[in-house]
This record gives structure tokens, sequence and C-alpha cells, in this order.
């Protein structure tokens, strides 16, 4: 566990000593700078009018060469532009809005529980627990077929919610952004649990009438960081196709994978996914960089597959009695630290500004060489993001994260509210995260976002967006309606 | 003087150096295979048309119809004695399988093929940049690439993707997948995993359009090392020169030709339509359009250009309406040397071999794989490639074109050629043991006349199996 360096910012002149010192290396080179131009002034003055006269007459200045002179430095600039890499731009997003019919409050989950399971008080009682403990609030949805007694898992019924889920969120995008079906290049659909042949892609393809020549990819079973995945994927496409737009759906759907039986580990996840999908838009067109939100900085992931206990993490079995579920082990958080130590590690260097990383390098090298006894500098992430989206996983995540990270409650509030309006909607969930940030008009060009999302196998992705615009409060999307309530205050355990 | 000559030395130094780190970036995004290993499940599970026919027999719900068009397809599939099936055929699992069973056909998959493939190109797991899985229908959580980085310790910073549900064309969209990324970054090393998982897809109804599929599919697999490291290029297989995804599901009628869905009865299955073929043919002739400009030489190109605008004028003189099915007109063979066409079914390889006007002996890998393996789904290409090795006709400079089909409805085909002459010896081939005995003189399938029965058979209320089939229900 990392430690907390002992608490020197409260004496204030360390704190602008520190202010300074970060402002000095950030801006070193520009600071260089303005020596060299005081000399250079001080050069021409005492040179006098006259020698500088005559010492512009001595460069003969011809036509031609002019003419080549400036050909050679325009001919530079454009292969200097024309050779930087392609900027992936975030044209816009749009998230999965359920209808209040599929609404799950508690009193509703408890009463269905008690019904589904009236052979198991114990089970009921474990859930009740859970849910009081969860974070979530009385307005997050369930898929329809979920609203049975028992539930009614059918492949029809899952295919309904697939395509109220994206096709919902697709057909805003259309509205959102004015684009056509017909200039999509590049389509990437991940769901985790539910891959029907023919894919998801192919009925997204169908509906909407898509290009022959799509490139189009299913990803499945790759847990909630899927979406950054997906992100990546099609960053890696964009940057060897010109000039082409790219739809990524992230969602997870519910209705195949509602446990049924009675093992407790594997009734969490019950109580903590709900239904919610995302679309985004992305484009490598300079066209585009008018009115893009974002731009992509940086993915960078991390599988910790290769370690036996972070694999067995978030598995897929049967319970004794053969239905399949999911279990969580109780190990999540510690090998969810180690993962985002790990991810850290490698993006810190990408996105630090130089001020922290000379610092912890210096520590670093310090405790190596000098004293092993100096405290560990942790580089202060809140320098390199303004906004942070974290995957809404549970409210043990988000604590874990805040209390790694050194994060206020403001920077984890947009997380913990989409965990409260919406739950666990896996993949899609930084979307929300994302969408409330702008509703509370708190972006602003230039800021920087950090999302953080973890997966099964066991893995940790992160993407860095650079915000292109200033956002202006959205008129229409997730939280339109109830942003004004935001933030509330979610007690530690609600009594139910 | 001096300063002038300052100015210009400056950008044009630049500009070399920017011309020299482009022409570098240009080199070492070539795809190209280093090895690849078929999979061969162990003898035990070898399933004969005797056996099979027993299986479906097994399912209660059948009627006489269901049953002769049933053995009619199993006979005439061109599937030979000696393909694969899951072990949960044998131990009668097959109608309630586990979880456990998915997984442990997938294990005994990977585990055989990689550790095959990866001891014998002498590369360690850790050096595996980029992970494609693609196995349709296998769906437990953690997906199978976490399974494969967990078992073999691999790195973290690798590049896993997890495509699922694209039937049959399956790999060749994961090449596309390493192919874009091997454009960006260098020095890469990919490992490709296909295979299908046949354990949870039994369907035990009885509507005929689903039973199809537990005739005609069998276990199979492959894995495919490829990179785009310079150091490796020595022993590289094969090299990528071009790919093309041909995707039809916004037509609504190719779209709905093969549908995972639930019978009357709630049960699931793989709905085959009777459209299939037709749906098959659209997204080939598309595909083919975009591809022939690609792989075919000039002068065949404008040949056949030349064939199209004779034909029309012909057309248009003499009004001739007979919508007779033409031939292409093009000779792919001048482009192309090898075929390795996907073995769907009999049915697909004779159209296929039909629309590109190919002669027997071009067809024969596609024939010979479906005879011995029957079809794997999008492993099956792998299988037909490994014969043509085996059989030492691949040498330097071949081109070999890879044609494969999908659920939705897609076409993928890609172009490969041959960068060394591969004498099928290096120790991997799924052939080796056997390749001697093919062609072998008879391919009819040897119970035509023992089944042959069913097909007099008319009134189904008073149908009674046979003595001798009983044993098998």
């Amino acid at each position: 566990m990392p430690q907390v360096l002992p608490d020197f910012s409260n004496s204030v002149k360390l704190k602008y000593v520190k202010l300074g010192y970060r402002y000095l290396v950030n801006h070193i080179l520009c600071l260089l700078l303005i020596p060299i131009m005081v000399a250079i002034l001080v050069e021409l003055l005492r040179l006098g009018p006259d020698e500088i006269l005559s010492l512009w007459n001595s460069l003969h200045f011809d036509l031609v060469q002019i003419l080549c002179s400036s050909f050679v430095i325009i001919f530079v600039s454009t292969v200097y532009f024309m050779s930087k890499p392609r900027t992936i731009y975030l044209v816009d997003y749009t998230c999965y809005k359920p209808p209040v019919t599929c609404r799950v409050p508690f009193s509703t989950f408890m009463e269905h529980s008690r019904l589904n399971l009236k052979n198991n008080p114990k089970s009921v009682e474990f859930q009740m627990r859970i849910l009081e403990r969860s974070g979530l609030g009385e307005e997050t949805c369930l898929p329809p077929a979920c609203h049975y007694i028992p539930p009614t898992p059918t492949m029809e019924a899952s295919r309904g919610e697939a395509e109220l889920v994206i096709f919902s969120a697709m057909d805003s995008l259309f509205n959102k952004t004015g684009l056509k079906p017909k200039d999509i290049d590049i389509l990437i659909v991940n769901c985790s649990l539910f891959s029907p042949t023919p894919s998801l892609s192919a009925m997204v393809i169908n509906k909407y009438k898509l290009r022959s020549n799509i490139k189009s990819f299913n990803l499945s079973g790759m847990g909630c960081s899927a979406g950054l995945i997906s992100i990546d994927l099609a960053r890696d496409i964009l940057q060897v196709h010109p000039n082409s737009n790219a739809v990524v759906v992230s969602t997870e759907i519910i209705t195949p994978n509602y446990y049924q039986g009675n093992e407790r580990a594997m009734l969490l996840p019950n109580c903590l996914f709900r239904m919610g999908g995302a679309a985004i838009l992305l484009s490598n067109r300079r066209s585009e960089s008018w009115r893009a939100k974002y731009r992509l900085v940086h993915v960078v992931r991390t599988h910790k597959g290769a370690d036996d206990k972070a694999f067995r993490c978030v598995f897929e079995e049967e319970d004794k009695e053969g239905k399949v579920g999911i279990s969580l082990s109780k190990d999540l958080m510690s090998i969810a630290g180690e993962a985002l130590k790990s991810n850290i590690t490698t993006i810190g260097p990408l996105v630090l500004p130089a001020s922290e990383q000379l610092l912890f390098l210096v520590t670093l090298i310090g405790r190596k060489i000098f004293n092993p006894k100096w405290k560990p500098y942790i580089p202060d992430f809140k320098e390199a993001f303004e906004h942070f989206c974290i995957h809404a996983g549970g409210r043990a995540v988000i604590d874990e994260l805040q209390k790694n990270l050194q994060l206020s409650a403001e920077h984890v509030e947009a997380s913990r509210m989409t965990l409260h309006r919406y739950g666990n909607t896996s993949s899609s969930s930084l979307w929300y995260e994302l969408s409330y940030i702008e509703a509370k008009g708190r972006m602003k060009k230039g800021d920087r976002v950090w999302q953080i999302a973890f997966g099964s196998g066991f893995k940790c992705n992160s993407a860095v967006w650079k915000c292109n615009k200033s956002i202006k409060t959205p008129t229409d999307g997730p939280w339109i309606d109830c942003i004004d309530r935001y933030p509330v205050h979610i007690p530690e355990i609600v009594k139910l | 003087m001096g300063v002038l000559i300052y100015l210009y030395l400056v950008p044009t130094l630049y500009l070399l150096f920017k011309i020299w780190k482009w022409v570098d970036e240009k080199r070492d995004k070539e795809c190209y295979i280093i090895d690849y290993q078929g999979y061969k499940p162990t003898d035990d599970r070898m399933v004969s048309t005797e056996m099979s026919g027993g299986m479906v027999a097994r399912n209660k719900n059948l009627g006489l119809n269901e049953y002769k068009f049933l053995l009619k397809a199993i006979v005439s599939s061109g599937i030979g004695e000696q393909t694969y099936a899951p072990r949960v055929m044998f131990s009668g699992g097959y109608e309630n399988p586990t979880l456990q069973d998915e997984i442990s056909e997938m294990d005994e998959f990977f585990q055989d093929t990689i550790e095959k493939l990866l001891s014998r190109s002498g590369i360690s797991p850790a050096e595996i940049d980029i992970l494609v899985v693609n196995i349709s229908m296998f769906s437990a959580i953690p997906s199978l690439s976490a399974r494969i980085i967990n078992h073999y310790k691999m790195r973290e910073d690798i590049k896993v993707f997890n495509l699922t549900a694209m039937g049959c064309s399956a790999s060749v969209i994961s090449v596309d997948v390493v192919q874009n990324i091997f454009k960006t970054y260098k020095n890469k090393i990919a490992l490709i995993v296909t295979s299908e998982s046949l354990s949870p897809n039994w369907y035990t109804g009885n509507d005929k359009s689903m039973i199809l599929t537990n005739c005609l599919f069998r276990s199979g697999g492959c894995v495919i090392l490829l990179s785009n490291k310079r150091s490796l290029k020595h022993r590289a297989m094969f090299k990528l020169k071009c790919l093309v995804r041909t995707h039809h599901g916004s037509r609504d009628d190719s779209f709905e030709c093969c549908v995972q869905r639930e019978d009357d009865q709630g049960r699931l299955g793989i709905h085959l339509d009777k459209n299939l073929p037709k749906a098959a043919t659209r997204a080939f002739i598309d595909n083919l359009r975009v591809i022939s400009p690609k792989i075919l030489p000039i002068r065949e190109l404008l040949r056949f250009a030349l064939i199209l605008f004779v034909r029309k004028i012909i057309n248009n003189f003499q009004k001739r309406s007979d919508k007779s099915k033409a031939k292409a007109g093009i000779n792919f063979r001048t482009g192309v040397e090898h075929f390795c066409i996907h073995t769907g079914g009999k049915a697909v390889i004779d159209g296929i071999g039909f629309s590109l006007d190919l002669s027997e002996a071009d067809l024969e890998p596609a024939r010979m794989t479906l005879h011995r393996f029957g079809n794997t789904s999008a492993s099956s290409l792998w299988y037909v490639l490994a014969y043509m090795e085996a059989k030492k006709r691949l040498k330097k400079g071949d081109r070999v074109f890879m044609i494969s089909f999908g659920a939705g409805f897609k076409c993928n085909s890609c172009l490969w050629e041959v960068v060394r002459d591969l004498d099928g010896n290096n120790g991997g081939n799924v052939w080796k043991d056997f390749i001697d005995s093919y062609p072998p003189e008879n391919l009819a399938n040897p119970f035509m006349e023992k089944y042959g029965w069913i097909q007099n058979e008319d009134d189904p209320t008073s149908f009674k199996l046979p003595d001798e089939y009983k044993h098998f229900v």
C-alpha cells in the first residue's frame, strides 16, 4: 500500500516553494529563451543603427534566393505538419437512458428477490445487505425480461434488450452528430456476456444498412474494461485508414446472465449490474476538429492474467445445482489495487508534468543510493488531470481508488453519482460519468480526463482524453432531468 | 553569405531526416506468417458416418421425414469416416453440457497446439505482443484469451482481443486486426488462436434446419504465429498481400440466412436458411469485384473487360433473354496458383469451383480437408493450407487465395504469397502421417447403400427403425 506523505503541505511557505518549483521545471524551455533574447537585444543596442543597416545590406537578397528560401521553408513546414501522427477525435457520444418502466427501486428488487428465492431466506437477506451498502439509488433499471417472476431469459428477450439499448443509443448518436449510416467506416461492438450468431455488429449493420466494405469487429468476454479495449482497437485501425469514421458501441446485456440460483457469491452481480449502453463516434478527419469534443491522447492496457489469483478473481462457473453465474472473489480489491499500480507506472511517464517526474526520479535514486528510509514520492495525479472517470464497479472500487490516488470527493463525484443513478452498467459506465461532468458544466477546453476501468482476467485499462472545445451544458443526454438533484449524499448504509 | 548557407542547410538536413524516417517507417509493416499449427484431436474422438447417424438417431424427437433428410445430408456431405467430435458426444453428456465440458474442450485444444507451435518456433510466450482469439460460440468469463494468458504467463502489456460470433470467416478477420496493428507498431509478434466450441451447441430439438449444424460441424482448430519483425523474415512462410472484407448485413435476406435462435419448443440452435447458397454467391461476387483488381495482372483484367463489353454488344443485338448461369469468364489462375476454400460443405466447394472455373486439382485440398476433418468452421482454411504444404505444392513466389464465408452474411478473402519453398517437413503438419493415402480413389460414402433404403420409406406413421439400428437409440 502506498504511504502518504507527512503533512508538510500545511506549511504555507513550503507550498509556495513547491508551486514555484513546478512552474520552473515545466516551463524551462521558455524561461531559457528569456536570457537569450535579452543578450541579443543588448548586442543590437550596442551596435548602433548604422552598423545594423550595413549588416542588413550585406545579406545580398535577390529574387531567386528569396523564392528558393521561401519555397524551402514552406515545404519543410508542410512536411512537418503532414508527418504528425493522426489525431483521433471523439466527435460526440450518447448514453442510453432506459425508460421509467424498467426502474428497479429497492422495494421492487427485494420483493422480486423474496419471491424468486423463497426457499432461501438467507440469500434474500444477503442481497438486502448488499443493496443497503451498494451505493445504488432508486432509479437504476433492469431489462424487461428480468422483471418477470421468475425472470425469462430467452434468446428472443436477450436480442430484444440488445436491440433496445443499442438501437436507441445509435439513433440518438445519428441525431446528435448528423452522421449518416453510409459514412461509417469502422464499427466495433463490445458486449461481454452475450454473443449471438450473427454477431451484434452484424445486427447493427443490418438495421442501419451500413456499407458492405465496413470493417466490423465484435469483441466479447472482456469484462467491464472492454469499452477502452474497443477504443484502443479503433485507434489502431484509424491510424492506418485516413479520413475515416469509427463507431464504438459499448454495452452489457443483462437478460441472459441474471443468476437464478442460490449461491451467495454469485448473487452479488445481480445486485449491482444494471442496464445501460453507450455509442461513441471517433474520427481522424481534420474537418471534425472544429466540432469534436475530445482528443484521444493515450490508451494504456495492463493485463494481469499471468497471476493465478488475479485470473480467478472474476470467474464464471456453475454452482452446486448446475446454474451458471459469475462469482467475485474476496481479493478483488487488493488485486484491483495491484493492477492499478501496474497501469499507473506505465501511464505516469506519459502524462505527468516534468516537475512530478523529476521529483519521483530524484526520490527513487535517493532511496536506492543514499538512504532507503526516504519516503517514496507518490506523484500527484491531480497535477496531470482535471477530471477522473473511474469505472463505477461498486462502492468499494471507487473508495479504494480514491484512497490510492489521494483524490478529493469532487474528483470521484462523477463515478459515485453514476453508480447511484444508473448502477454498474459495465463498459458504458465511463461514458455516463463523462456525461455527468459535462452536464455539471465543469468541462473546459484543455481539460484532461482520465478514464480507468477494470475487467475480468484481470485487466486494468485507462484512457486519457483532452477536451477540444469548451462544452456548453447539454440539452439532451442521460442527466438532463436529474442533474439539478445531484450530487446527493449517499449514506454508508441505506436502511431497508 | 555564411548566414544564407546556414539558412539553407538546416531545412535541407531536416528534410533529409524526414525522408529517411518516412522510408524507414514504410518498411517493417508487412505481415508474415512465421509458423502455424493445426489441431488434430486424439483418435478416441473419431466419429464415423455410422456413429454420426446413430447420434442423430438418438434424438427421440425425430420423425421419418427429418430422419430421411438428415441421413441424406450426412451421406452426401462429403465428410469422411475420420472426423473428430467433442468429448461430450461420447460421454453422453451432450444434451446437458456443463460449463466445465466447454472449458475443457478448449483447454485440450489450445494447450496442445500452442505448446507445439511455440516450442517449434523457439519463441517464448513472454515475447508475444498481440493475441487475437476468435472462437465463435464460447462465452465463459474470463474469456479464452485470459485463460491463455494465465496458462502461459504472458506479459502485462499484451494487446489482446477476443472476437466472437463472427462465424466461419473469423480467422480472416483476426488476420485483419493483426495486419492493422502491424502497420502502426513495429517489431511485434502476434498469435492468432482460432477454433470453434461445439460442446455447448448441440441442438436437441427437431427443427430440420437446425439439426443440420449437428451433422456438419466437427472439432478442429489452429494457432498461427505472425510477425513484422525484420529478424524473423528469413523464417517466414507466407506474406500477406491483400485482404478484402465484404459484409452483406444490410440486406435482410442475407442477414437472416444463418441465425441463432430458439425453435418452437424453446430449444436453442442455429437455423440455416434455404437461401444460404444464394446469399453466399452474392457476397462472393461482391468480394471478388473488389479483390480481383488487386490480385490479377492487368492483362487479364483488360481481357475480361473486353469480353464483358463484347458480350453486352452481342446481347443487345440478339436480345437474348435467357438468364443462363454464365460463368465468370475471368481466369483467376493468372493471378493465383492455389485456392484455399472454406470447407463449408460439398455444395460450397462445388459452387466456388463452378464460379471460378476451377479444376479438380484446384479443389482437391478443400475436398480432402472436408473429407478428413469435416467442417471445422473458422480454422478450416488452415487445414486446407496444411494439405497443400504437405503435398509439397507450395513453391516460392506462389500465391494462395483464401476465401471464407460467415454468418451475417460476410465474405472475407485474402491473398498470401509464399516466401520460401515449403516441403511440409517442419514436423507440425497435421497431415504428415497420412498424406500419402490422399487423395483416395473413392470419395463416396461407404454407407450410401446401408442408408439408401430410407429413401424408399414413405409412410411416416408406419415407420419403424430396423432392428440393427436399435442399438443406437
